[in-house]
């Protein structure tokens, strides 16, 4: 197993494409602006926001960088798979995927209307760029599963990237599809878990503590690598180089922070599902531009 | 749909497992996308001689049916046709909620064997002798139902399974079971039969109740009751037609099952009643309990299962 803790760390292990200046600032200005666009959907109603932000960067870098797929064609058979098996983040899965153009963005400000096809839990059968319905944790994993072991059957070489949250972790059937994708030597599905240490009711480490996550599931065969969850170098340097070893599923594990770019509510368990109050929008969209332009400060220094 | 029936040796008995086994191993040479999964069931859900043509198209998830069923949904997401074998219990009830999230909302063709219904194995006791499956599966929407009688349904509900764009269940009994179909006989899905016409009664039965219930007929006829007795092969979606027209004859309509009458066959055949034709009717089968342990020939005729304890039961409905 190999933990990074810094960007030289992993580039030791690997020959690795680094991002230009230029494609850093865009990555950062997508994310924030996805994040922006989350807050105007809850002027319509509350939802799952922590686990949003937490996730947002990883998608942002997997939909812009990573993965190969075709908004004009969203079922093109040798496209790679996300699955993001913790669906109540779905609201980041959305703004990203009406960034990238799998359909109007103006089908975000439906979020909350009777029939609305942005539901607080992703339906494939309402949007194009939903690669499977979750919304009850534990799912994801066994299908994406599937769907990697599937490409091997066809000779396909598409991957699968399945996103899990860290509390999802303690559901029993993500460690039978661990188990199993470790038996099977399932090398083109990645696991990445957004590490943001909180659940609905709190700490992930008080409910039920998760940890050695790493040392978890590198005994179920997989080869694991940490990183932070909101560098976005270390996010596109370790997709890059997937699968970390031949015949060997990848898991991700990345330290993220619960509401990302709020700051007033980064790292609180209560936004996990933010009953947000209408007034207080305008001023968290004024948060989250600021927290954005600081970002992009830092990457122009 | 071809009936590979003939060319076995034909038996007046076949073995549900084995007519499974050979269902799947030929409908696996005329379709490439079948694949069969297992949960350590290979061998007793039958699926072994698939194993042996088809390696590479058998997929062993060991005991751990919620991630075999998430599997199974995965693959039939790739246009891959899955058929998933194991205990009922564990695949009508352990992976509940990913049959119910990952298969039936999604409607995906995912083919589900749930093996040794009913009484089937009743020597081990209520945990693995199932008697609540019908009403638990049949609560799901998009899902097929399928509970076959003998060798011929068997065989032919397997290949209707795969050509059905959405999940099927698919009950299967341990017992060696007489055969009735001729090797001409079509299953339909959503269709029952008349095997059996009559007048005075209709008894509405399905799969493993078949022949007892067609002795019963035999031994009440003698005593000069007409009974029609219906199979519902098909628990869901029902021949509602069947049971309308058969019950607007008789007037009066009992069920007779291996399972519990709370959400059975009985409770379907009623929905269909209490909304068009209300008739009274009477449901045997097994009363709202876990079962008891003991040998298939004594458990059913402790639970009132027998030709000659279902020809009583029907006689004294018939008095009321």
């Amino acid at each position: 197993m190999s933990y990074i803790s810094s960007n030289e760390d992993l580039r030791s292990i690997t020959k690795i494409k680094k991002l230009t200046k230029d494609e850093i600032e865009s990555l950062i200005s997508k994310s924030y602006n996805c994040r922006v666009n989350i807050l105007k959907m809850m002027r319509n109603a509350e939802g799952h926001i922590g686990g949003a932000f937490s996730s947002l960067d990883i998608i942002t870098v997997l939909y812009n960088k990573i993965l190969r797929h075709d908004p004009k064609n969203p079922r093109w058979p040798d496209r790679d798979r996300f699955i993001l098996s913790a669906g109540h983040k779905c609201l980041a899965l959305y703004t990203v995927l009406a960034d990238q153009g799998y359909f109007n963005e103006e089908i975000l400000w439906t979020y909350g209307q009777f029939k609305t096809r942005v539901a607080m839990h992703p339906e494939e059968k309402l949007l194009p760029g939903i690669e499977f319905p979750t919304g009850s944790l534990g799912h994801g994993l066994p299908v994406g599963h599937a769907i990697a072991l599937a490409a091997k059957l066809d000779k396909k070489n598409y991957r699968v990237f399945v996103m899990l949250g860290d509390g999802e972790c303690q559901e029993g059937s993500i460690w039978e599809a661990a188990m199993s994708a470790g038996h099977y030597k399932t090398d083109n599905l990645v696991v990445i878990i957004d590490k943001n240490g909180l659940q609905v009711n709190g700490l992930t480490r008080d409910i039920m503590n998760i940890s050695p996550i790493e040392d978890k599931f590198n005994a179920f065969g997989w080869e694991v690598k940490k990183i932070d969850g909101h560098d976005f170098n270390q996010i596109y340097e370790v997709l890059s180089v997937v699968p970390f070893v031949k015949g060997k599923p990848s898991c991700i594990v990345a330290n993220t922070t619960k509401c990302k770019g709020l700051t007033f509510a980064e790292g609180q368990f209560q936004y996990h599902h933010w009953h947000c109050e209408q007034d207080k929008i305008d001023d968290s969209i004024e948060v989250v531009n600021n927290v954005c332009r600081k970002e992009l400060e830092k990457i122009g220094k | 749909m071809e009936n590979n029936m003939d060319k076995e040796k034909i038996e007046e008995y076949d073995d549900p497992r084995k007519v499974f086994s050979n269902a799947l191993v030929e409908l696996g040479r005329k379709n490439p996308n079948i694949i069969y999964i297992s949960c350590d069931s290979s061998l007793g859900a039958s699926g072994g001689e698939f194993h042996k043509i088809f390696p590479e198209r058998h997929f062993e998830f060991g005991i751990a049916e919620q991630n075999a069923m998430g599997e199974a949904a995965g693959f039939a997401t790739c246009g891959k046709i899955p058929f998933i074998a194991a205990y009922m219990p564990f695949v009508a009830f352990r992976c509940f909620e990913q049959l119910r999230d990952d298969i039936c909302k999604t409607k995906l063709n995912v083919n589900i064997m749930g093996n040794n219904c009913g009484f089937s194995v009743s020597s081990l006791g209520p945990t693995h002798t199932v008697l609540e499956d019908m009403g638990v599966i049949r609560s799901l929407p998009n899902i097929t139902i399928f509970s076959p009688c003998d060798g011929p349904e068997y065989y032919q509900a397997v290949f209707a399974a795969a050509e059905i764009e959405g999940p099927v269940f698919i009950r299967i009994h341990r017992n060696k079971v007489k055969r009735i179909h001729s090797s001409d006989f079509k299953f339909v899905c959503g269709k029952g039969e008349i095997l059996k016409p009559g007048n005075d009664v209709t008894a509405v039965t399905c799969s493993s109740m078949v022949n007892p219930t067609l002795e019963a007929a035999n031994i009440l006829e003698n005593k000069g009751v007409s009974i029609e007795v219906l199979n519902i092969s098909t628990i869901k979606p029902i021949d509602k037609e069947l049971v309308l027209s058969s019950s607007s004859k008789t007037k009066k309509v009992v069920s007779v099952e291996e399972h519990s009458v709370v959400n059975g066959l009985g409770t379907a055949v009623a929905d269909v009643l209490i909304k068009e034709n209300p008739v009274k009717m009477k449901m045997i089968g097994i009363n709202d309990e876990f079962s008891v342990v003991g040998e298939y020939k004594d458990i059913v005729d402790y639970y009132g299962l027998t030709p000659i304890k279902i020809a009583n039961s029907i006689e004294n409905f018939l008095k009321v």
